[in-house]
């Protein structure tokens, strides 16, 4: 398909003519971007779109993602002028509705995940990872100088650990895939200021001793936090700050349905416990009788992480969902875990499941078996997008060779799980050329990745 | 109303065929339980939820916009929303799959094109959070080249912008000044500054490189790339900035839109996610994600920043923004703009409103008032109008877009002649 | 030619020492898209990072298997890092140093020995 920059017409008026000549320093001379008619861009876009696929194009187990079906309520709800066309500056007296909207999400995941207080100003997960690893950063000073992470970890908590200047320290799993007690309670000195967990964990696994991991790290005056990317295999079944967890992060676009974008816009509020609350970006939303306000004057914070109250407009969908299903958030994670566990049990005599036990709301399978006749993890992904599923998460997690993370949420129904399932099946038997070839359907063949990253063409230019 | 689609009759089947007899079985491993049910608002038919949210949002009262700041109010053809509107595009997660997400990547390319043209800078990335993070991650590729830990903030920066930087740095161990010095890894500055003075950057990228540092320079308000010099051509190393104005709706503050635009020199230093061209097994132009080494799902603990979701929706609103605006459109916006403001800043001038710019602007300024801002502001709130932002005891920071008519400016000076 | 355990070459003529990764590293890496290396004039330290190569799959530090002052760099590897992957032990050499101290040397395995460590590696 040609670039939009190949096009060339005539500009639609959107805007009235100006006439004004303006003088230095305001005299740009070229503004090389090209004049298009409405109909030519309106069918660029819409051809580029249907290269696409998306969850309301079929299947999407991408493991980690939560790639639940977003609601088409909560689109056209965020899109409200009321919401839309507010600015973020508005007097108080004016943004009313906004506020309380913040205010009662915020009280919302508090009591969904047993935190005390939360901020909603973090723009994505890994947002509110740094977000986190910063208030730690805070609380202990130069205090304490290492961060454990497990040896499953998103390889965001590494990276948000190492940007506040702590050293990381890996634990390893034990054989049931959770963290081994005996190796954290070698590791958990004085100089931990943190555990990072996420539960359950990128194993798809709930971590079975918790109390007793958060027990070990409070002993000695860590804290422990949650990566909540996987909350939805929890709601309304156990809480995180029940379980002992002093900081965590979620993440809306998963658990809470507001969909990805191709890759944002997400958010990813920050919950603590009341001891931490202080520490919370500013300014925090408060209520006092019946009016809201913005407080800014908090002592302790670490100030602000973006420039104003959070991605607002993912906060509106994700507040509409939760009104929606409210307590029957239960069902919802309910419905996911037993989802991944009805389809891990039907793929496993075909492929290999290193740990076989009940899951959470995914699982990991491995295509050791498809090994022998020379088809890898890669080769089954690309195949499966012939059959116009969407691939699972792979190569991840990385103690895992040749892993494939599914992950198929509770919006699917049992049609389409089994659908996929014959899917696997097929591909499982089939002869490796045909699936080493894969895919054939697809808009494009396979990629060279490698040249792009030795040559690389990064944008369209004029000359 | 919980969107899961499964009835009684097929969980039956599905616990049994996954070995368990009870969901209590699913989850007994679990612990500790929570004993109760969530406190929560009750279930809601869409009915009930689409008036509960009507409701809500009519609790916001939506004024003349005289305030930017950051976020800029610009007029958004109607043809943007029909595009982020698509599924196929708004569905999708980040493109790891290339084979059936060219539509996402293209538009990621197109955008990275966009902004490299309008920054004057080779190479841009597929978008940050926000112009304050980004301004923040910035001058932390400038500490990375330099391998100096000080950053030189030589004009006056959006204060929000200021306190997303302090967190940033205070965290890694950076260290801002007000000066540059030997010590200095960048000169950071805002363009055009917080109160809307135009700078020349030349000056500032003299000064910086012959301290062996990096010019980063700030652009908070996207569509004064239309009229002014490029950044990248007065010698910034590093542009960092905010496109929310480009086809993005203010929305009480977001989402944003940052993006970080570099010297092809430094492009392996840059943050986030990349699109690049390639050709496919059959022979075909094709893009994939590219140079993920750099990336913390590859470097781990030694990447230099954990972002991974972006804003990749907005990106795709301002590039469907840029694509309808065109040269010409997007002219229009900044000088209708231009005009607006000025018209305004000369009225409040010969109202007595003493003018504060030291430089030309392009449609922000700020006055100081003669009477107290808080008073002048409640007065205009009533009367539909966010004024501007109170800045200090008795300063106003104004700002106009092409969506305020001639009108408009009128209506704001006959209120202020009354109060005066 | 000498090796280390994290799989870097090493060659001394007189006093400047050739420096690269090993056909088994290169290997271990797939892809390799890029590498950072250091500056001519750069000092190094026996076992101490002078570089950054990254693959399609990982980015990895590289150590000095000696220590001295880099004298020449392969900038051929600027613009083709393939050449690591198709002959890591000749045309994708990466630094050549000089060196401090060549007794260091000594004390690194040889072709034979590093063999058997990536034998039991596996």
């Amino acid at each position: 398909m040609k670039l939009i920059f190949e096009q060339s017409g005539k500009n639609s008026e959107y805007v009235p003519e100006s006439k004004a000549v303006l003088r230095e320093p305001f005299g740009r001379k070229e503004l090389p971007i090209p004049d298009l008619g409405e109909v030519q861009v309106i069918r660029h876009y819409t051809k580029l779109s249907t290269l696409n696929y998306g969850v309301d194009s079929g299947f999407y187990p991408l493991g980690s993602c939560t790639m639940k079906y977003n609601p088409k309520i909560n689109e056209d709800v965020a899109r409200l002028p009321g919401f839309a066309a507010l600015h973020p500056l508005t007097p108080e007296k004016s943004s009313q509705g906004a506020l309380e909207m913040m205010y009662e999400l915020e009280k919302d995941l508090c009591e969904i995940t047993g935190m005390d207080a939360f901020s909603l100003q973090p723009a994505a997960g890994a947002h509110g990872e740094l977000t986190s690893v910063m208030i730690a950063r805070k609380h202990f000073g130069k205090k304490r100088s290492k961060i454990l992470i497990p040896d499953t970890a998103h390889g965001t908590n590494p990276a948000s650990g190492a940007m506040c200047g702590f050293g990381m320290v890996t634990i390893k799993s034990n054989s049931r895939g959770n963290i081994d007690l005996d190796e954290l309670g070698k590791a958990m000195t004085e100089d931990v200021a943190m555990l990072m967990i996420t539960n359950p964990n990128t194993l798809g696994l709930f971590e079975e001793e918790i109390t007793k991991i958060a027990d070990i790290v409070h002993a000695k005056g860590g804290l422990l936090y949650c990566d909540g990317a996987n909350m939805n295999a929890m709601m309304g079944i156990t809480r995180p700050g029940d379980a002992g967890f002093d900081i965590m992060h979620l993440n809306l676009h998963k658990s809470f349905s507001t969909p990805h974008g191709g890759g944002g816009p997400g958010a990813g509020p920050v919950g603590v416990k009341k001891f931490l609350e202080n520490y919370l970006p500013v300014p925090r939303v408060v209520k006092g009788g019946d009016r809201y306000s913005l407080n800014w004057k908090v002592k302790g914070s670490i100030g602000k992480v973006g420039p104003f109250f959070g991605n607002f407009g993912v906060l509106v969908k994700a507040y509409t969902y939760i009104k929606a299903v409210g307590p029957e958030l239960k069902l919802v994670s309910e419905a996911a875990v037993l989802n991944a566990n009805y389809l891990m049990r039907k793929l496993q005599p075909h492929y290999d499941l290193p740990y076989d036990r009940i899951c959470a709301h995914e699982f990991v399978l491995t295509s050791k078996k498809q090994n022998e006749k020379g088809v890898h993890t890669m080769d089954i992904a690309k195949r499966l997008l012939d059959y116009g599923h969407h691939a699972p998460t792979i190569y991840f997690p990385l103690v895992v060779p040749e892993a494939l993370m599914i992950e198929p949420t509770e919006t699917e129904p049992k049609e389409k799980l089994d659908e996929f399932a014959d899917s696997m099946i097929k591909i499982a038997n089939e002869p490796p050329e045909l699936v080493k070839s894969a895919p054939v359907t697809t808009p494009v063949g396979r990629l060279d990745g490698v040249a792009a990253a030795r040559q690389p063409n990064l944008r369209w230019s004029n000359e | 109303m919980n969107y899961v689609p499964n009835k009684g009759k097929e969980t039956a089947e599905m616990l049994k065929a996954a070995g368990v007899a009870s969901f209590d079985e699913l989850f007994a491993s679990v612990k500790p339980k929570l004993a109760r049910k969530l406190n929560l608002s009750p279930p809601k038919s869409e009915l009930e939820l689409a008036g509960h949210m009507l409701e809500l949002s009519g609790k916001n009262t939506l004024l003349k916009n005289f305030v930017g700041a950051g976020s800029y109010d610009h007029y958004i053809p109607s043809a943007v929303a029909h595009i982020t509107s698509r599924s196929e595009f708004y569905t999708a997660y980040t493109p790891y799959q290339a084979e059936v997400s060219q539509g996402t990547l293209q538009v990621i390319y197109e955008f990275q094109s966009y902004m490299c043209l309008l920054t004057g800078m080779d190479v841009s990335n597929a978008s940050m959070y926000d112009g304050a993070s980004a301004t923040a991650e910035a001058a932390f590729i400038a500490c990375d080249i330099t391998e100096r830990s000080e950053i030189a903030v030589l004009n006056k920066l959006n204060p929000n912008y200021e306190k997303v930087l302090r967190t940033y740095c205070e965290s890694r161990g950076v260290k801002i000044t007000g000066e540059l010095t030997q010590k200095s890894a960048c000169v950071l500055v805002q363009n055009p500054d917080f109160e809307g003075n135009v700078h020349e950057l030349e000056e500032f990228a003299n000064r910086a490189h012959e301290a062996g540092a990096l010019l980063v320079v700030s652009v908070a308000e996207p569509t004064s790339l239309a009229i002014l010099k490029a950044p990248g051509e007065c010698g910034a190393d590093v542009v960092a900035g905010e496109a929310q104005g480009f086809g993005n709706p203010v929305s009480f503050g977001g989402p944003m839109l940052g993006y970080i635009a570099v010297k092809k020199d430094f492009v392996k230093r840059i943050p986030g996610r990349l699109c690049g061209m390639t050709t496919d097994s059959r022979g075909k132009k094709g893009f994939v994600l590219t140079l993920q080494a750099r990336e913390q799902h590859i470097r781990r603990e030694r990447a230099s920043c954990n972002i991974c979701s972006n804003e990749a929706l907005c990106a795709l609103a301002a590039t469907a923004y840029l694509a309808l605006m065109g040269k010409t459109g997007l002219a229009n916006v900044a000088k209708l703009s231009y005009e607006r403001a000025h018209e305004l800043q000369k009225k409040l001038g010969e109202l007595g409103f003493a003018l504060q710019n030291t430089k030309p602007f392009y449609n922000e300024f700020a006055v100081k008032c003669p009477i107290k801002p808080k008073k002048l502001i409640a007065a205009l709130e009533k009367r539909g109008i966010a004024a501007g932002l109170g800045i200090g005891e008795d300063r106003i920071l104004i700002c106009c877009t092409e969506k305020l008519s001639e009108q408009d400016v009128e209506d704001y000076v006959n209120v202020v002649r009354g109060l005066l | 030619m000498r090796f280390t355990k994290e799989h870097e070459w090493v060659e001394l003529e007189g006093d400047i020492a050739t420096v690269g990764i090993t056909d088994h590293a290169q290997h271990q890496l797939g892809d390799i898209v890029s590498l950072d290396l250091p500056k001519v004039g750069t000092k190094v330290k026996q076992f101490s990072e002078f570089a950054m190569i990254d693959s399609m799959k990982a980015s990895s530090p590289i150590y000095s298997p000696v220590s001295g002052e880099v004298e020449e760099v392969n900038a051929e590897l600027g613009t083709s890092p393939q050449l690591v992957n198709e002959s890591a032990q000749e045309k994708g050499w990466m630094i050549k140093v000089k060196v401090s101290n060549p007794k260091e040397i000594e004390g690194l395995m040889s072709e034979e020995q590093y063999k058997k460590f990536c034998g039991e590696k596996k």
